[in-house]
């Protein structure tokens, strides 16, 4: 130092003390009470999130600059912002301390978000937010200075479908920092540590008088597999970072862009023969719908979504000759494949993130139909499947369906039949297309003549043979006849022929009048 | 112990186990039939099936407590 021309020394030390004060983030103590509940600290998550020497940080020497803390010290106002590379392609991150007063939300700290949401928004890139915050710093914002707050969620409306957002689970979470997930497209939480919800522990207690914990209350468990606002649960920080990047490996950085394709050894004509074993021809004979779908695709890789919720029927991403899919597919193994108000809210929300993001989607139908009876009328079925109608006639990516077995009245509609803008749709020699299954219909199209007849047996086999004449019409080859599936094809061809419906659809254009938008039958 | 309910209303088709029978994790306790489907009711837990509330061909609505198993 002594022989340079100026003493920068005092300057530059300053400096990086100034630094490191911030990478010690809440200090050893708070920092070693993270390491205690089993997770990481901030940094440690950012350097599992992000390719190495990535990493660009923004406002890491801020504060909270508020008169009413004091001098107390809050290193990058308990919110780590910044851009780093995932898989190559970069991403905005804002990701929360919790050992810096709890992460709980700073105006400096969301002054900093803000910009990461405006950066992300300008490069169209994804934004990611790793949650671990209590939410408001009640502190700072207790008075009706928070009459001008809020933007945050707005802003995040105007990105939605424009560049990928994940919000992953890291922490317990409460009020604002559980409505940042419910606008973000992709949320994991970690089992045992993470939470959300709408009021913390203690706001509970004083409000409505319940007793219970944040587990109880809005943990993985309960997001995961009761309410579905999140979509996967996993075992820790680690984990959760990597599904992050996976995840993200599907879409593309924003909706201008098709997503990225990646290169597979798995032959694109591959016979899938496994699905003679799979799929009994037994109409009403249940079977797991996942090992259908990972037969099918690229090395059996398949991303489910919501995989623990509405079970009735999956979801997941998953490549075909390397390009990216969304399925959607019922799952006779569970209520018989029949749609419900859950399964078809899971539906819709699948299918409009596939179509904002130029994911092809690929319908696999065996459904017996919406369930029918008082219990899902009071839960509103008419409503809830609207919504599923409604995003898949939406929806403007490729769109294929292979009808495998059953695809009875608006469960066949829905999981986008002919008349849905299906581009390629082609049925197994099981297929049954009708309004509804023959034993249904014999009851309305010949009730007064089975009625007529007084003895029991006799009315159960003319309703039998009734039954049997309505089937022969519900045939693949009558559909087929009416050019109204566009082939029938040997279950063993199921992957070429999604291959096939790709590669004739990748240019698709559908133009439609212009308005500002539909009205959604939430 | 673990209760098993019905998911849907349907009728009870057939019952696969027998009171104080060993299951395992994701073994068949009954088949219902609703929505023209074969609905297989499996445990999530293995245990001893203590108590068994159904007959074949009886209806079930939705919620209703099919069985009840001691976890082991």
């Amino acid at each position: 130092m002594s022989d340079q021309k100026h003493d920068w020394g005092p300057l530059v030390g300053d400096l990086k003390a100034r630094r490191d004060r911030a990478l010690g983030m809440g200090g050893p103590e708070l920092v070693e009470r993270q390491r205690s509940m089993g997770k990481l600290t901030v940094r440690e998550r950012l350097d599992l999130l992000l390719d190495p020497g990535t990493w660009v940080e923004y406002g890491m020497l801020a504060d909270h600059m508020d008169a009413g803390l004091g001098d107390r010290f809050l290193a990058a106002d308990g919110v780590v912002t910044g851009v780093g590379g995932i898989d190559g392609r970069p991403v905005a991150v804002a990701a929360y301390d919790f050992t810096v007063m709890a992460g709980s939300m700073g105006s400096v700290g969301e002054d900093k978000i803000a910009r990461m949401r405006a950066h992300a928004v300008r490069q169209r890139i994804p934004m990611v937010w790793l949650l671990d915050s209590a939410g408001a710093r009640i502190q700072s914002t207790s008075g009706s200075s928070f009459a001008g707050a809020g933007a945050l969620f707005r802003e995040q409306v105007a990105m939605s479908g424009v560049v990928p957002m994940v919000a992953a689970m890291l922490g317990h979470c409460a009020a604002g920092t559980a409505y940042i997930p419910a606008l973000a497209d992709f949320v994991p939480m970690v089992k045992g540590t993470s939470s959300m919800a709408l009021g913390g522990r203690h706001l509970v207690k004083a409000a409505v008088g319940e007793d219970v914990t944040e587990e109880e209350m809005g943990g993985s468990a309960v997001h995961t597999k009761v309410s579905g606002v999140a979509d996967l649960e996993v075992a820790d920080d680690a984990e959760c970072l990597q599904i992050v990047r996976t995840y993200l490996s599907y879409f593309p950085a924003h909706n201008g862009e098709r997503p990225p394709r990646r290169d597979t050894e798995d032959p694109i004509d591959r016979r899938v023969e496994q699905l003679y074993d799979l799929v009994p021809t037994a109409p009403r004979r249940a079977y797991d719908m996942r090992k259908v779908v990972a037969a099918i695709v690229d090395d059996g890789d398949v991303f489910w979504m919501k995989p623990e919720w509405a079970k009735n029927l999956v979801t997941g991403f998953a490549r075909v000759g390397g390009q990216p899919v969304g399925i959607v597919a019922n799952q006779p193994m569970v209520l018989g494949g029949a749609l419900d108000v859950n399964a078809a809210d899971k539906a819709a929300r699948f299918v409009w993130l596939c179509d904002a993001f130029n994911i092809p989607l690929v319908f696999l139908h065996d459904v017996p139909g919406f369930i029918v009876g008082s219990a899902v009328e009071k839960q509103g079925i008419i409503r809830h499947g609207a919504k599923m109608l409604f995003a898949v006639s939406e929806a403007t990516v490729p769109k294929i369906s292979i009808v495998l077995r059953k695809s009875y009245g608006a469960g066949y509609f829905v999981m986008n039949g002919l008349a849905y803008e299906a581009d390629y749709i082609v049925a197994w020699p099981t297929a049954e297309i009708a309004v509804m299954g023959p034993d249904g219909a014999v009851n309305i199209i010949h009730r007064r003549q089975l009625a007529a007849i007084e003895d029991d047996d006799e009315r159960t086999a003319k309703r039998l043979e009734l039954a049997e004449e309505i089937r022969a019409n519900i045939d693949p080859y009558v559909a087929a006849g009416h050019a109204q599936v566009d082939d029938v094809i040997d279950p063993a061809e199921t992957r070429a022929a999604i291959a096939r419906g790709l590669r004739i659809t990748a240019d698709k254009r559908v133009d439609r009048p212009p308005r500002k938008h539909g009205v959604l039958p939430v | 112990m673990a209760e098993i309910r019905a998911e849907i209303a349907a009728n009870v088709w057939q019952v696969v186990v027998e009171e104080g029978q060993m299951v395992a994790e994701g073994d068949e306790i009954c088949i219902l039939e609703s929505m023209k489907m074969e609905i297989p009711v499996v445990t999530e837990v293995p245990g001893v099936v203590r108590e068994l509330h159904i007959v074949p061909e009886q209806t079930v609505q939705e919620g209703d407590l099919l069985a009840i198993i001691d976890e082991s």
